[in-house]
């Protein structure tokens, strides 16, 4: 049985639809820049790879009046919505009990950190996000917006979560449990999360630059990205855009919140996606890495791509575009990975002037047209969340 | 899936025998808080010196499964709230320093997933490992994940669990959706308090789970869930769990409900209880440990031992007694503020 | 008048076991040229950092990466000397 990918929608620094990430793909245009919207003492001083709607905005558009939407469910319903719709799910489709739906967020309704302070400290009337600041609250409003019946679940393995959310999709299915399910994840700026990664010293001054010698850090980034699984035979009438043909995830057993030297689980990850797919001599187009801009992650990175093949395939890490989404990143990246294998064309990792000298092996440099059948996503969160997953085109 | 091994931390004392022995505590109060053991034996003191209570009492539970159960091949958690109390502290930290140098511990320690992070760090284990942050059927979703593990048949055991702590701050927050009695109550009177609102507990409670034994307290026999159900909902979801193990609602000699106290909550546990169950025993846990996101993790850790014959406990919990052989099976059914609704159901 | 090194010292090590809430050591069992990092104190990445923000709160002396820090966290000698230079 396989399963298949009929629908995807993004919101992200590069665009508010799939169309516009495209598009800046192509372009090789990087989303990062000042923030205008996220109100920090680091407004002016940081990076940021920030959706370039305000709260007000994206209520409009999505035609909500109703109080409670945090951004992180604002974000969710605009990519949600997008999705459901690229794939042409009715209405019967999405309330059935074979129809699932897998969220993520780290964040979740914590990016109301000021209002989260007053009320958990009990300053004054509660606000209107009282009931919104658990991880699982957005996906309950996409659950009640949509009237989803069947399977519902929210993950948080920090960074890697959204591809564990397409994981455990593809495995209902194949299980027999689900017919279709919506996978992906959402997160938004916060003060919660960038004071939180500035606490670790691990925020970059400039735009991040991943794989580069000189890199100093992440750059915060934020967006939503889901994608529509389907069983094969349900999606006949459909032309699916991709295939999931395998997935992976090992924890890394190290630290809290830095990956071992010898990159045991990205490893792992990498090598139980492709095991799984149970291709013999599997051949992998392109990677779409992790390549948050850190010092620790991608050393490591490149180090599991260099234990693991013979001649490490093309790879980029769009964080240089639309900044780290951190929930979000997994489905983003892998809807970006499908677009790269829709396209055959292979977009340019951004701001990496001097590749790691370790390694003799840059990533991408220049945008470059080839047969793209097959390719993985990489995904590592703190904690040691490891996930890879891998996408194939229809054949 | 067959339990082989299990621990509790909770407001009782699960962590040794007592509370199997019948040593029951009593509370009068508005938070049923964990009691929890010593841990300088237990856990490494560079870890544990870190750790807010959350991560310490799921650790505490783990660690001695992670040391007697070698070859777990992956580590499965639910928890909808993590490390709130870290999470908070960090959040007060923002703001009282207004975003200058904050101490990043609470930040670590406050993510989610920090729990089956460190379970994995402690264990050497580099299986697979996810954590499910979907409020009340957070543990539910862990336990479908490890039945799916099961089915795919590359993992025969595995450590799932399910975990929450009360900080003073979520405490804050709930009450202010006015998910707690205003009122100090008795653990005895709970059940049948007739107001609004329940009592807040909290607790760690893992499972090893293997594929195949012959030497274990209960079996994980099937899970589902639904949100925002109606009635007919439920007991859709209900019958088509029922059917996909060849059952009849009579085939189940016990049921365990999420009663919590909350007279807005009651119907539904009464319905399963009154209209589907009628002739199954009825049992409660709320009354031992209050009510939390994950506490369906706690019923079936009580559920396991009461399949696998322990007696003394039963007194504390029995609702409604038409049969008394040792339950055969025992169908959980849980519910968190009326939204998330999960039903596990155990059997010998 | 300022603090001596001595008692500058004595302050840090509580400082140190503060914040880095180390269980069971008590400030005075931290010896002046015993490494932070080594395997006695077990100490790890994020401890650096909090101990940047110790400096910062307690002293008003602002570090600004990990790597600048790796030489001044070294034992409480060092940490004690760039006090007494930067105060």
């Amino acid at each position: 049985m396989k399963v298949v990918v009929t629908g995807i929608g993004i919101v992200s620094a590069i665009g508010n639809n799939v169309a516009a990430n495209e598009t800046q793909l192509k372009l090789q245009k990087s989303g990062i820049d000042k923030a205008k919207n996220f109100k920090s003492r680091y407004t002016n001083s940081l990076n940021f790879g920030e959706v370039r709607l305000s709260d007000s905005e994206l209520k409009k558009i999505l035609h909500i009046t109703k109080k409670g939407y945090c951004r992180t469910a604002l974000l969710a319903t605009m990519a949600f919505k997008e999705a459901i719709n690229h794939s042409k799910l009715t209405k019967s489709e999405i309330e059935s009990y074979r129809t699932g739906f897998i969220s993520s967020s780290t964040v979740g309704g914590m990016c109301n950190t000021d209002e989260l302070y007053a009320d958990a400290n009990m300053k004054g009337e509660p606000s209107e996000f009282i009931k919104t600041y658990g991880g699982g609250e957005h996906t309950l409003q996409l659950i009640k917006d949509f009237n989803i019946k069947g399977f519902t679940s929210t993950i948080n393995t920090a960074c890697s979560s959204s591809a564990n959310a397409i994981m455990l999709g593809c495995r209902l299915i194949k299980a027999g449990r689900l017919d279709r399910v919506i996978v992906g994840g959402s997160d938004s700026l916060s003060k919660f999360s960038v004071n939180g990664f500035n606490s670790l010293m691990i925020l970059s001054k400039e735009p991040c630059k991943p794989f580069d010698e000189n890199r100093d850090g992440l750059t915060l980034g934020e967006g939503s990205g889901y994608l529509v699984l389907e069983r094969s035979d349900i999606a006949k009438n459909k032309k699916p855009l991709a295939e999931v043909i395998g997935y992976g995830n090992s924890n890394d057993a190290f630290h809290p919140s830095a990956t071992s030297n010898e990159a045991f689980g990205p490893t792992l990850a990498m090598q139980r996606a492709i095991e799984s797919t149970g291709i013999k001599k599997l051949n992998i187009d392109y990677i779409n890495a992790h390549g948050t801009g850190t010092p620790n992650n991608d050393i490591t990175e490149l180090f599991a791509f260099n234990k693991i093949f013979s001649k490490i395939p093309p790879y980029n890490s769009t964080k240089s575009y639309t900044g780290h989404t951190l929930a979000a990143a997994g489905a983003i990246e892998s809807i970006f990975s499908i677009l790269s294998m829709k396209n055959n064309e292979l977009y340019p990792s951004l701001n990496c002037l001097n590749p790691i000298t370790k390694f003799n092996n840059p990533p991408i440099k220049k945008k470059t047209n080839i047969t793209i059948d097959t390719v993985m996503s990489n995904s590592f969160g703190f904690g040691g969340n490891c996930t890879s997953i891998i996408f194939s085109k229809i054949k | 899936m067959f339990i082989t091994d299990l621990s509790a931390i909770s407001p009782q004392l699960t962590y040794n025998e007592n509370f199997l022995l019948g040593d029951k505590k009593s509370y009068e109060s508005t938070v049923f808080n964990a009691i929890e053991p010593d841990y300088t034996e237990l856990i490494p003191r560079n870890l544990l010196r870190r750790m807010g209570k959350a991560v310490r009492i799921g650790i505490g539970t783990g660690t001695p499964l992670i040391n007697k159960n070698s070859e777990l091949d992956g580590i499965i958690i639910g928890t909808a709230n993590g490390g709130l109390e870290d999470c908070i502290r960090f959040l007060n930290q923002i703001i009282e320093y207004n975003e200058g140098t904050l101490t990043p511990t609470n930040f670590v320690q406050s993510t989610p997933n920090a729990i089956a992070g460190q379970l994995a760090l402690i264990g050497k284990n580099r299986g697979y490992n996810i954590t499910y942050t979907n409020g009340g059927t957070s543990f539910e979703n862990a336990i479908l994940d490890g039945i799916l593990l099961f089915n795919e048949g590359n993992n025969k055991k595995l450590l799932i669990g399910g975990i929450e702590e009360i900080s003073e701050y979520n405490y804050n927050i709930d009450s202010l959706s006015n998910k707690f009695k205003k009122e100090t109550i008795k653990d005895s009177k709970l059940l049948e308090s007739n107001t609004p609102g329940t009592i807040c507990g909290e607790g760690a409670a893992l499972f090893v789970v293997e594929n195949e034994s012959n030497n274990y307290y209960a079996q994980i026999k099937d899970v589902a869930q639904i949100t925002y159900p109606s009635i007919e909902d439920l007991r859709e979801c209900l019958t088509e769990m029922l059917e996909r193990n060849n059952l009849k609602s009579t085939d189940i000699d016990s049921i365990m409900l999420g009663y919590n106290g909350d007279i807005n909550h009651n119907h539904w546990y009464e319905y399963i209880e009154n209209k589907i169950f009628k002739k199954s025993n009825s049992f409660t846990f709320k009354n031992l440990i209050g009510d939390y996101r994950t506490c369906s993790a706690f019923a079936t850790w009580l559920s396991s031992h009461i399949i696998n014959g322990e007696k003394k406990i039963l007194k504390h919990i029995s609702r409604r007694i038409n049969n008394k052989n040792t339950p055969k099976n025992i169908l959980i059914y849980n519910h968190f503020d009326t939204v998330r609704h999960g039903f596990i159901l155990l059997s010998k | 008048m300022g603090k001596t090194r001595e008692e500058i010292k004595v302050e840090l090590k509580k400082h140190i076991v503060e914040y880095l809430n180390l269980l069971d050591i008590k400030p005075e069992e931290i010896e002046d040229d015993q490494p932070l990092f080594g395997p006695d104190l077990g100490l790890d990445s994020i401890d650096s950092v909090e101990l940047i923000v110790l400096l910062d709160r307690e002293y008003g002396l602002k570090i600004n990466n990990p790597t600048e820090g790796r030489a001044i966290l070294v034992d409480v000698n060092t940490i004690v000397d760039y006090i007494l230079e930067n105060k």
